[in-house]
C-alpha cells in the first residue's frame, strides 16, 4: 500500500536518499514479465504429485494402475543415487518410500503429456497403508538447544517469581505466484526455471540426488512473484522429484501448484509456545529469566533447527538482563515440515517476550514504559550468547520519534478510561542481519564476478533472486554510483548458475548488507585497477568482520555481524457488539543503517508490518486431524488494503561500517515488531491480557465473556 | 460428453433447459471456483451447462405500474448497484458483497441460484417478500425468494425451470444491516443481520428480522415478527425477542469460524436494532 507518511530524518549521503525507478517496473506492471507457468514448451509433461492420504504408518504397497503409452509413475524406486532432500538436516526424502509422515507427503509423481489425463491417474494410484498413532502435539523434540549468561545461582535468590505461557500460529506465505517449476535437458545437462529464492540450493539438491556434478545441472530464475521464505526450501524438493523424473523420461517436465495445493502442501512459519519467567528479589529487581521456545517444526527437521537458534537468540530481544537461561526445543509432529518465512523463528520468541514485560509490569504494579527503558539495551551491552553489541544503538531515539509521531503518551493516558474500546500499544525490536554468527564467512563464504568489456560495459553475477523486493534495482545502482559511470553501462541480469559464482541464499536479510557490500567491494576494486579498453574481470571473496567469532553448539559469542533496530506504534479500536478489530494508526521507525533507497524501504515497511499484523489478527490456519481446515483464500485471509490505515514510518540514519554505503538488512525488521505491537494495544482496548496468537473476533469474545 | 449451450433468446434457452439437465451459468463467479480443476484446464463440469449472460432480452431493471421492480436474471451487481429504480437497502448489502471486479460479473438471479446461507443479497429479498418469476417452456410461476431457497444448494426448482426474473416490491422501513466478514473487503459472511421496521404514533406497524449464515438458509420467522407487529414501543421486552430467536439461530462450526461466536453475535446484533428501535431513529 502506498504510503506518503514516510519521512527522513538525518541524511548523510543526500545523493542516495532519493529513490529511482525499480528497474522490473515496467514489465511487472505491464504483464510482460515471464513468470514459471507462462513459460510455454510444447512438449512439456506434466507432473501431478501422488500424495500421503494418513499422517504416519508404514507403506505396505503402491498400487499403479495400467498407464497408457508415455505416462510414467516415478517414485522412490527410480532414485538414482539418494533418496535425500538437501535441506541443512538431511531427514527430508525426495519420495516417501517406507514409511510415510504427514499427510500430503508425495509418494510419488504421475508424469504425462496431458495434465488432465496425468491428474486422473494419479487418483487412480492405491496406496495400502499400516496407520501408526500420529502425533500432532508439541512433545516429542527431535532438536535441543541451550545456553546461559551470566550466573545461574540466582535464580535460586529470587524472593518471587512470574512465569507466563504465549502462543503463536501458522502463517502461511500468501505468495502472489505459487510454486511452480520446469526443469528440461539441454543434451545431458539437466535445466531448471523455477519460482525460487535460493538457485545455488535447488541446485545441490538435484546434484545430491542424482550423483551429479556441478556441470551437468543448471538454474536460471525467470520472473518469481514473492517468496517470503516459502521459496527458500520447498523448490530444492520438487527439483529433486522432477530430476528423478527426468533422467528416466527425458522430457521437459512442468509442476505448477495451484493455490489450494500450494497452501495444504508447503511450508509455513512454525508455530510456537513459549514460557516465560523473571526471577525477582524483594525490590522487584529482575534477577534473572528463564525463557524456553517451543517451536513445531513438523514432520522433518530440514530448516527448524536454525529457525530455533534464530528464535532462541531474538528471546530476550531488546533487554539486557544479568543472568539469562534460555532453552529451546523444535518438535517432530505429523504435520507438513514448517520452514522458513520472513522473521525466521525471531518473531515468535520476541512477541512473547514484548508482550511479557508489560505483563510484568502489571503484576509489579509499575508503568510498562518505564519497566521496558529500565532494560533497554544500550550500545556496548553483552548480548545473552555473551557477544557484544558493538555497533551504536540509537532506540531511544527510536522511541522517542514513534511517540512523537504517535503521540503516544496522551493516548495510552486516555485509552485507560474504560469504555473508549481503544487501544495503543507499541513493540521495540531488533533483527540480527545475515546467517547466525560466522555463518558468513563459513559457510556460504560468497564469492562476487564481476567483468568489464572493452567498451567500458560492466556486467556482475550474483545468485540474489529478486522476487518483488527490489535488491536487482539497489545491487544494480551500488555498482552505477561507485563507479561512477552511466547506468546503461551497467548489467546485472537474474542468476543463472552457469553464469554466477554463489553469492548465498536470497533470505535472512543478507542481500544488502552482505551481497551489497560485497558487491561495492567488488566495484571499488574495479575502479582501483580501471584501464579504459581492455577487458577485465575480478572475483571478489567476502570477507567478515573478524570480531566475530561464533561456536553453534555451546551458542557462545557474537551472533550476527550486524542488526538493524525498530519501533511500533499501533492503535486499534474494538467492536464490542462483534469483537472486531479495526486498525486506527500505525507510527514506526527504523534503524536500517542508511537506506540506499527509500521507497523500496518504504516498500518493505509496509508489507512488512501489513503481513505482520495478518498474522496477529487475521491468518488463521487451524489443523485438524492433521490436515489444514483454511485452503483457500477466502477461507485463510490475509489484510487488505480497507483493512489497514495510512502507515507511517520514519528512517533514523546509523549507518553501518561493512554494508554497502552503510545499508543494514531491511527486509525481516519490518515485520518483527507488528504482532506485540497489536496485541499490547488490543489488550487496552478489551482490557484483558492477550497470550496468544491470531487474536481473532472469536478468540475476543472468549476473553471478553470469561474475564482474564 | 458434456454439452455447452450458449442460447441468444429466452425461447431458446427453455427449450435447451427442457431437454438436458444443465448447470445455469451467468456470472460463473461461483460455478467457476466451485468447478475448479487445475490451472491452465477448463473447469470439470459433470453435466450440461447452459450459459445465459447472451440473452439480452434478460437483461433489464424495470418498475411496473404497481411501483414493483423487475430485475432480469442477466442484470449484474454493479448495474443493480448504479440504477436509480432500486431502493438504497439494497444497494448497501450489494456494496459489501465481494469485491467490484465480481459484481462486474456476477448477477443477483446467481446469488439466488446458489443457495448459500452466506448469500448476502438473499437477506434483503427474503425480509422484503421478494418473488422469483421461474419460467420454462411449460409457462412461468411465482415463488418468494424464502420459499424458493430449501436449503444449502437446494431449491424448489424443476429441472426445466430457469430464475427469468426476480420481483422486488417497494417498502418503506427503516433498515439496520450489519454483515460479519473475516476481514473489511472480499470476505464471506461468519455472521449476518437485517432488521427492517416501521414506528408509526410510538408503534412498531411493521417489524421483520433476518439472519444468515447462522442456520441452513436465511433465518427469518413472520410468526417471531407478528407477535411485536402493533406493539406500543414500551411494551417491546430486548430479552423476549432474543429469547424468541435464540433458538431459531442455529449455526455450526466450520473453517471460518465457531457456532459460539456466531450465536453471541447474531443476538448482539438483534439487541443492537431492538435498541435502536426503542430508543428512535435519532438516537
Amino acid at each position: 500500500m502506498p504510503s506518503k507518511g514516510y519521512q527522513i530524518l538525518i541524511t548523510m549521503l543526500p545523493k542516495y536518499l532519493t529513490s529511482v525507478k525499480k528497474v522490473d517496473n515496467e514489465e511487472k506492471m505491464s504483464g510482460m514479465a515471464i513468470f514459471t507457468g507462462d513459460i510455454l514448451m510444447e512438449d512439456a509433461y506434466y507432473a501431478i504429485p501422488v500424495r500421503s492420504t494418513i499422517s504416519f504408518g508404514k507403506i505396505l504397497e503402491i498400487k499403479v494402475p495400467t498407464l497408457p503409452k508415455n505416462y510414467y509413475f516415478i517414485s522412490a524406486k527410480d532414485i538414482i543415487k539418494e533418496n535425500v532432500c538437501n535441506i541443512i538436516v538431511d531427514d527430508w526424502p525426495v519420495f516417501a518410500d517406507k514409511e510415510t509422515h504427514y499427510k500430503g507427503e508425495t509418494i510419488g509423481l504421475i508424469v504425462g503429456p496431458d495434465k488432465k489425463k496425468a491428474i486422473e491417474l494419479s487418483k487412480l494410484v492405491e496406496v495400502k497403508y499400516e496407520e501408526y498413532e500420529p502425533v500432532y502435539e508439541m512433545k516429542n523434540s527431535y532438536v535441543h538447544k541451550e545456553f546461559v549468561k551470566g550466573d545461574k545461582e540466582v535464580f535460586k535468590k529470587a524472593s518471587k517469581v512470574f512465569s507466563e505461557e504465549f502462543e503463536t500460529g501458522y502463517q502461511d506465505q500468501i505468495y502472489l505466484e505459487p510454486q511452480g517449476m520446469l526443469m528440461w535437458l539441454d543434451g545431458d545437462k539437466i535445466t531448471v526455471k523455477a519460482s525460487m529464492q535460493c538457485p545455488f540450493y535447488i541446485k545441490k539438491a538435484i546434484m545430491r540426488t542424482l550423483g551429479y556434478p556441478e556441470d551437468k545441472v543448471r538454474v536460471i530464475q525467470p520472473a518469481v512473484g514473492g517468496a517470503f521464505g516459502g521459496k527458500e526450501h520447498y523448490p530444492s524438493l520438487m527439483g529433486a522429484q522432477l530430476a528423478t523424473a527426468i533422467v528416466k523420461i527425458k522430457k521437459p517436465i512442468k509442476m505448477i501448484f495451484d493455490r489450494k495445493e500450494d497452501i495444504t502442501f508447503t511450508t509455513k512459519r512454525h508455530p510456537s509456545k513459549t514460557n516465560i519467567s523473571a526471577y525477582l528479589d524483594d525490590k522487584d529487581n529482575i534477577l534473572g529469566v528463564k525463557i524456553h521456545v517451543g517451536i513445531d517444526g513438523g514432520a522433518y527437521i530440514g530448516c527448524s533447527m536454525v529457525v530455533l537458534s534464530r528464535a532462541l537468540i531474538a528471546a530476550t530481544n531488546t533487554y539486557t538482563f544479568d543472568n539469562v537461561e534460555i532453552v529451546g526445543d523444535a518438535y517432530c509432529t505429523n504435520k507438513i515440515p514448517s520452514a522458513a518465512f520472513r522473521g525466521f523463528g525471531s518473531p515468535q520468541s520476541i512477541f512473547a517476550i514484548e508482550l511479557f514485560i508489560n505483563h510484568l509490569a502489571d503484576f509489579l504494579h509499575v508503568n510498562p514504559v518505564d519497566l521496558r527503558t529500565k532494560y533497554l539495551v544500550k550500545t556496548g551491552d553483552i548480548t545473552s550468547t555473551n557477544g557484544v553489541f558493538r555497533d551504536p544503538i540509537i532506540l531511544k531515539d527510536l522511541i522517542d520519534k514513534a511517540f512523537e509521531m504517535s503521540d503516544y503518551k496522551r493516548k495510552v493516558k486516555e485509552y485507560s478510561k474504560p469504555g473508549t474500546y481503544r487501544g495503543i500499544g507499541y513493540s521495540t525490536f531488533l533483527h540480527g542481519c545475515g546467517f547466525t554468527g560466522s555463518g558468513e564467512s563459513t559457510i556460504i563464504n560468497a564469492q562476487l564476478r564481476m567483468k568489464k568489456d572493452k567498451d567500458g560495459v560492466v556486467t556482475f553475477y550474483t545468485s540474489q533472486v529478486d522476487f518483488g523486493q527490489g535488491n536487482r534495482t539497489t545491487l544494480k545502482r551500488i555498482v552505477v554510483d561507485t563507479l561512477g559511470i552511466p547506468e546503461d553501462k551497467v548489467i546485472y541480469d537474474a542468476p543463472d548458475t552457469d553464469q554466477t559464482l554463489s553469492t548465498g541464499p536470497t533470505a535472512a536479510s543478507r542481500t544488502i548488507i552482505i551481497v551489497g557490500g560485497l558487491v561495492a567491494k567488488a566495484a571499488k576494486h574495479l575502479k582501483e585497477i580501471w584501464i579504459d579498453g581492455k577487458e577485465q574481470e575480478i572475483v571478489e571473496p567476502y570477507v567478515g568482520p573478524s570480531y566475530i567469532k561464533w561456536d553453534e553448539d555451546t551458542m557462545q559469542g557474537d551472533a550476527y555481524p550486524g542488526y538493524a533496530w525498530g519501533v511500533n506504534v499501533i492503535e486499534v479500536e474494538v467492536d464490542p457488539i462483534t469483537y472486531e478489530v479495526s486498525i486506527i494508526g500505525t507510527w514506526s521507525t527504523y534503524d536500517v543503517g542508511h537506506a540506499i533507497d527509500e521507497r523500496i524501504i518504504i516498500g518493505q515497511a509496509d508489507g512488512g508490518l501489513a503481513q505482520a499484523l495478518g498474522w496477529a489478527y487475521l491468518e488463521k490456519e487451524e489443523v485438524s486431524d492433521g490436515e489444514f481446515k483454511q485452503t483457500r483464500m477466502s477461507d485463510y485471509v490475509i489484510p487488505t488494503f480497507v483493512d489497514l490505515p495510512k502507515m507511517e514510518t520514519a528512517l533514523i540514519d546509523n549507518p553501518f561500517p561493512y554494508g554497502a554505503f552503510g545499508a543494514k538488512g531491511a527486509g525481516e525488521l519490518t515485520f518483527v515488531g507488528g504482532a506485540p505491537a497489536f496485541a499490547i494495544a488490543l489488550e487496552q482496548a478489551i482490557n484483558r491480557k492477550v497470550h496468544k496468537i491470531p487474536a481473532t473476533p472469536e478468540y475476543i469474545m472468549e476473553l471478553i465473556e470469561n474475564g482474564n | 460428453m458434456i454439452h455447452y449451450f450458449v442460447p441468444s433468446s429466452l425461447k431458446e434457452a427453455l427449450k435447451i433447459l427442457n431437454e438436458n439437465d444443465c448447470y445455469i451459468f451467468a456470472g460463473g463467479t461461483d460455478l467457476m471456483v466451485q468447478k475448479h480443476l487445475s490451472s491452465g484446464l477448463l473447469p470439470n463440469f459433470d453435466k450440461d451447462v447452459l450459459f445465459i449472460m447472451k440473452i439480452n432480452e434478460l437483461n433489464y431493471i424495470e418498475k411496473d405500474n404497481e411501483g414493483n421492480i423487475h430485475i432480469g436474471a442477466t442484470t449484474r451487481y454493479n448495474e443493480i448497484e448504479a440504477s436509480s429504480l432500486i431502493p438504497e437497502i439494497y444497494k448497501t448489502v450489494i456494496k459489501e458483497i465481494a469485491s467490484p471486479n465480481i459484481r462486474n460479473m456476477a448477477t443477483l438471479a446467481g446469488n439466488i441460484g446458489n443457495a448459500s446461507p452466506a448469500g448476502d443479497s438473499l437477506l434483503p429479498l427474503i425480509l422484503n417478500d421478494a418473488e422469483v418469476v421461474l419460467s420454462s417452456i411449460d409457462g412461468e410461476r411465482i415463488i418468494k425468494v424464502q420459499d424458493f431457497i430449501l436449503g444449502v444448494k437446494k431449491l424448489d426448482r424443476k429441472q426445466n425451470e430457469i430464475i427469468k426474473e426476480i420481483v422486488i416490491k417497494p417498502q418503506e422501513l427503516d433498515y439496520f444491516y450489519r454483515k460479519v466478514g473475516s476481514r473489511k473487503a472480499e470476505s464471506i459472511t461468519k455472521v449476518s443481520f437485517l432488521g427492517g421496521y416501521k414506528i408509526e404514533k410510538n408503534r412498531l406497524v411493521d417489524f421483520r428480522v433476518a439472519f444468515g449464515s447462522v442456520s441452513t438458509k436465511v433465518v427469518r420467522n413472520q410468526e417471531v415478527e407478528n407477535k411485536y407487529i402493533n406493539k406500543e414501543l414500551k411494551d417491546i421486552d430486548i430479552d423476549s425477542v432474543v429469547n424468541d430467536y435464540t433458538n431459531l439461530v442455529t449455526p455450526i462450526t466450520d473453517q471460518r469460524s465457531n457456532k459460539e461466536y456466531r450465536h453471541k453475535v447474531a443476538m448482539n446484533l438483534l439487541k443492537k436494532f431492538l435498541k435502536e428501535i426503542k430508543g428512535g431513529r435519532d438516537e
